[in-house]
């Protein structure tokens, strides 16, 4: 708005105008009150009608249950066995229709969102925000990827000082419980994130926070360098490679119709992921493994004499549990495709 | 179960189907509207907010060249701006927004705004419980941890809990600034400060320099977790009177410190407060003294040195501003008596 008073007069002008405006201001702010009421009202209405309906149709599947168990099948008329089996099919889409239309009522937040956040809603309204938001957290991890890439760089090869590494091993626990509450938010909005995929960044940030309190020692300088460039490696590359292979399957299988918008890039490899992005399984079996070796290093300096750190033997058993969860996640994806040919060859 | 009641039942679920299939898209189609009107609102606010702004500038420059009569006009136009002001910041607390700096780095895009009176007094209330709980819990991980248990690992355990603590408070109070809580520049900032302190108390390894400074700081933690409990057990009674007078807004929080508010009645918890932050300078003397120590190889010392003296500059100046304010009004109207 370029224009300008000059003179008293046109400011009391300007004054008279903008009086007016903020008149209409007040009446659609009360205008918009008024609406949010009434949206509360069907927000609140629909839950209830929603959680009605579910209890109903439990109800009703129990039912069909000890009918069919009161009335062996040969008893019923082929007419009653292909209603039954409707109805059946007609409840799973009615229970797959009720997760669609939560996705856009607001929910009581889990555990550890309430811990964290409290009591606030954190179910984005409309399907672009859900989709704005996710591609905020794919940014979001890839910018924290590159900094802790350069950080570890840092760490490994230019300057090996303990206030550095605590600060890197600070940002670490900070990114992984940043990504947690980021995830648990997602999952509030309907993306379908496996167990482990999110279990894992509880126990990376356990891990960052014992690393953390590992003093200076002999023994912390041992492991230093093979944990710094098992990080470089593990987040500065494998990381990036999965964002930017990932997301380009993605949205190359988004476009097509065959996954779900709120599907996010993750850690590990999944089922859809055999179109194309195959030849990234080496990278990551490479990545298992070094925690394996990670683990068994730290194993190894438990038992020496000079060991008097805790922190030595939690550290060896987190890397084990996340090379355990790790390998055994994505051998079972293999073993799934295995499986899945085999059935198809036959 | 018969097959005439089966099929009865059956269509009566059908028939509560539809009905919510159409109920849910009406509301699709409201929350459309609503989503509109808020945008609608959002955008008119802050036009005006700048056009407010404009105007204010430019009647400062007229105020120069104007006579008294005029002087008044533009007072008076002034006054009506701030209250203008006050009132988009309230309507503001309604409306969908961008969140700080903070809530996007660790939130996201993700909207906090709770949208009804009852959601946000309700979000204050679990704010006010949390902080107490954690209280009562970190008091006793601190008693544990100086009488009972003398392990680096509960010691880590317990400042881990104090990091986690103060950052969850960081979180829930930008949500509740967010929401229209007035909540004072220092009283946020000197969380991030006791998340920075419990941050290095962490990494500060064990040694002849810990064990010397370790029961003075767990007892110094107790001592807090106390005053914090008086604090908010004496705080939350005078907001609950207060607000039924109609004194203060909804949303004031209990703090840590001493408020303009703390006077009626509450003027026996100062002593208390000035104790705990003369503790707190003590402690940061107690920081540089060990720091000037030969055995002395830790930078934690030092660093914890110069945030406990932050922590308490900040604590005792603040406190002193308020009880400064208080004898000044006081002194106003002795002269005015007079």
């Amino acid at each position: 708005m370029l224009f300008s008073p000059t003179g008293f007069t046109e400011c009391l002008r300007e004054w008279e105008d903008l009086e007016k405006d903020y008149q209409q201001i007040q009446d659609t702010h009360r205008l918009y009150k008024q609406k949010l009421e009434e949206v509360t009202k069907l927000q609140d209405s629909c839950s209830a009608a929603i959680a009605r309906q579910r209890k109903q149709l439990k109800d009703l599947t129990s039912s069909l249950e000890v009918c069919k168990e009161n009335h062996p099948s040969s008893k019923l008329s082929q007419e009653d066995l292909d209603a039954i089996v409707e109805i059946k099919d007609s409840i799973k889409d009615k229970t797959n229709a009720f997760s669609e239309m939560e996705a856009f009522l607001p929910k009581k937040n889990g555990l550890y969102l309430t811990l964290v956040l409290g009591n606030v809603n954190v179910t984005l309204l409309n399907k672009q925000s859900k989709f704005a938001y996710k591609d905020e957290y794919e940014k979001f991890k890839l910018v924290l990827t590159v900094i802790l890439f350069v950080f570890s760089f840092t760490c490994r090869f230019l300057l090996s000082y303990r206030v550095l590494d605590a600060l890197f091993n600070f940002l670490l626990v900070w990114y992984y419980c940043t990504l947690t509450i980021r995830e648990s938010i997602l999952i509030s909005n309907g993306s379908k994130i496996k167990g482990w995929w999110v279990f894992h960044h509880y126990v990376s940030t356990f891990l960052s926070g014992v690393m953390l309190t590992w003093p200076e020692g002999k023994l912390y300088q041992m492991f230093r360098n093979q944990f710094l460039t098992y990080c470089l490696y593990q987040i500065g590359f494998v990381q990036f490679l999965q964002y930017y292979y990932q997301s380009g399957c993605l949205y190359r299988l988004r476009a097509l119709g065959e996954r779900h918008n709120m599907d996010l890039t993750v850690e590990g490899f999944q089922s859809w992921m055999w179109r194309g992005l195959t030849f990234l399984l080496p990278f990551l079996f490479f990545g298992h493994f070094w925690q394996l070796y990670n683990s068994i290093t730290l194993f190894r300096m438990f038992q020496l004499p000079e060991c008097k750190e805790w922190q030595v033997l939690m550290c060896g058993c987190s890397y084990m549990a996340l090379f355990l969860g790790n390998f055994f996640t994505t051998l079972r994806v293999v073993y799934q495709k295995y499986n899945q040919d085999k059935s198809k060859s036959l | 179960m018969s097959k005439p009641r089966l099929q009865a039942e059956w269509e009566e679920i059908e028939g509560e189907y539809q009905q919510l299939q159409e109920t849910h898209k009406i509301y699709r189609q409201k929350l459309e509207d609503l989503t509109n009107l808020q945008a609608t609102c959002s955008s008119a606010i802050s036009k005006q907010r700048k056009c407010l702004k404009d105007l204010r500038q430019t009647l400062a420059r007229c105020a120069k060249a104007c006579d008294d009569k005029d002087i008044k006009l533009i007072t008076d136009i002034k006054t009506q701006i701030k209250d203008k002001e006050n009132v988009f910041f309230d309507m503001e607390a309604y409306l969908p927004k961008k969140n700080g700096l903070y809530l996007n780095l660790v939130l996201g895009n993700v909207n906090v705004t709770l949208l009804s009176n009852q959601a946000k007094f309700a979000y204050k209330d679990e704010y006010e419980k949390f902080k107490l709980y954690m209280t009562i819990i970190l008091m006793f991980g601190a008693i544990t941890c100086l009488f009972f248990l003398n392990c680096r690992v509960t010691d880590e355990i317990f400042n881990f809990l104090l990091v986690w603590y103060y950052c969850t408070l960081t979180i829930r109070e930008s949500i509740l600034m967010s929401n229209g809580s007035r909540i004072k520049g220092w009283w946020v900032s000197h969380h991030y400060v006791s998340t920075f302190l419990s941050g290095v108390m962490l990494t500060w390894p064990e040694g002849l320099m810990y064990q010397k400074f370790r029961s003075q700081f767990l007892a110094f933690s107790i001592y807090q977790s106390f005053l914090q409990f008086l604090q908010y057990y004496y705080q939350s009674g005078c907001l609950y009177r207060l607000r039924a007078l109609g004194e203060r807004n909804q949303l004031d929080l209990t703090v840590e410190g001493f408020q303009s508010w703390m006077w009626r009645g509450l003027t026996f918890l100062l002593p208390f407060l000035f104790f705990g932050h003369f503790w707190q300078l003590y402690n940061s003397v107690t920081l540089f003294r060990l720091a000037g120590h030969e055995d002395c190889k830790e930078w934690q010392v030092f660093m914890l040195a110069l945030t406990f003296l932050v922590l308490f500059l900040g604590n005792f100046l603040t406190t002193l501003k308020v009880v400064h304010q208080k004898f000044q009004k006081n002194h106003k109207k002795v002269q005015k008596s007079d």
